[in-house]
């Protein structure tokens, strides 16, 4: 039966709504969990706090668990799911410059709406640098779109290039995640926050 | 007990269970069998040869006529335009990009709507839209375009403009002789009969 709204179940209307109720719970589980602190989720790369890490790996693994199990159950077909094409070198670049941009401002564009939405001044500033890295993106196009479609690999999957059933590499993957959860907790003890 | 104890004792069950259970590969069926009967009974997929013919003298880039009948019959006759598809290589991955999409409206036709209809309903089943039958196939089309009957004199207006769009399509696409009408004719010859066409025109309306 699903995607509800490629199989019309629900109309493209209903579907962005529905997109709009999830997108204000999903802010809302941010900010509550701390999201909206540059200091938090900064933590991530110096070790004293993981909850990052934690709570994305975690949304990951239960949306593949419930995508996989759906399939199972005949109530979606994943081959109509979309999946986001793979440009090669873009994504190693974008990879790199939105880490970098990670570290320096405490934010990845999702929680600095979350900081924004408290009022917080570095999100906003945070903000501005995202609006101005797209303006530029934009208008420097013509100089990198070679670069930009480089290495265009369709959508493939890990699972597929690998050789494995989505099933396998599905518990491989929770294998890992429970694997680095335990070394996040064991560098959250070993880099204790320093307070100034 | 820890809370990451309770998830990993949840979810490592979970990866297990995926891992071990083979994955759900079926294409499922898109329509139930109530569904699919309503849109038979409605002949929801039917379009006419008069549509058709229209469309492609107008060249109408949305038209793609689709021959389901073997590749021998193809090559000896075929619609303008139209490829060919066997029906028993229908599901090949080859023509799934011109089966299952959204932009062109693909018209089945056969010798009569048998193997047309049957290619609509595996395509219907597999959930793709815009593919329609071309209303009596072949036959039809050669007893309405190539052959038009002259209606009968008492017959109403709409009877004689259809017979004469037919004669012209049938003419612009194989015959290459100009255009006829019989209105020209009927305005001299004719124009007694047509009157009474008229009136009762006006009573089927009063109806």
């Amino acid at each position: 039966m699903g995607p509800l709204a490629i199989n019309e179940i629900i109309s493209e209307n209903t579907n962005l709504f529905l997109a709009f109720i999830i997108g204000i719970g999903f802010g809302f589980v941010l900010e509550q969990s701390g999201f909206s602190s540059s200091r938090k989720l900064a933590g991530v790369f110096y070790g004293y706090d993981t909850v990052v890490l934690k709570v994305f790996f975690t949304a990951a693994i239960t949306a593949m668990l419930g995508l996989l199990f759906f399939s199972l159950f005949g109530w979606i077909d994943l081959n109509l799911v979309y999946v986001n094409p793979t440009y090669l070198t873009s994504a190693i670049v974008g990879g790199i410059i939105m880490g970098a941009g990670f570290i320096m401002g405490g934010y990845c564009p999702g929680t600095s709406f979350c900081g924004a939405s408290i009022g917080k001044l570095d999100a906003f500033v945070f903000i501005g640098g995202l609006f101005l890295g797209v303006f530029i993106f934009g208008i420097g196009y013509d100089l990198w779109d070679g670069m930009y479609l480089a290495k265009f690999l369709g959508s493939p999957k890990i699972s597929t290039t690998l050789g494995l059933t989505d099933g396998v590499f599905a518990f491989l993957l929770i294998i890992i995640a429970l694997a680095m959860f335990w070394v996040a907790e064991w560098a959250e003890k070993k880099f204790p926050i320093e307070e100034y | 007990m820890k809370p990451h104890t309770l998830l990993a004792l949840f979810i490592i069950p979970m990866g297990l269970i995926i891992a071990a259970v083979p994955q759900n590969k079926t294409k499922p069926y898109k329509l139930t069998a109530e569904e699919l009967l309503g849109e038979v009974n409605t002949r929801t997929q039917y379009v006419t040869p008069d549509a058709v013919a229209d469309m492609i003298i107008k060249k109408d880039p949305s038209l793609r006529l689709i021959d389901v009948r073997s590749q021998d019959e193809f090559e000896k006759f075929s619609l303008p335009g139209a490829i060919n598809i066997p029906v028993t290589d229908l599901l090949s991955d080859a023509y799934s990009d011109i089966l299952n999409q959204d932009i062109k409206m693909n018209i089945f036709y056969s010798d009569g709507t048998l193997t047309a209809n049957e290619a609509w309903m595996i395509t219907r089943q597999l959930g793709y839209n815009n593919n329609f039958v071309l209303e009596g196939g072949l036959n039809y089309w050669y007893d309405t375009i190539l052959n038009p009957q002259k209606p009968a004199s008492t017959s109403p207006e709409e009877e004689f403009a259809k017979y004469d769009f037919r004669k012209s399509a049938g003419q612009a696409l194989w015959g290459g002789v100009t255009m006829q009408t019989t209105q020209g004719q009927s305005a001299a010859s004719a124009k007694p009969v047509i009157k009474p066409a008229a009136k009762k025109k006006k009573a089927a309306g009063g109806c």
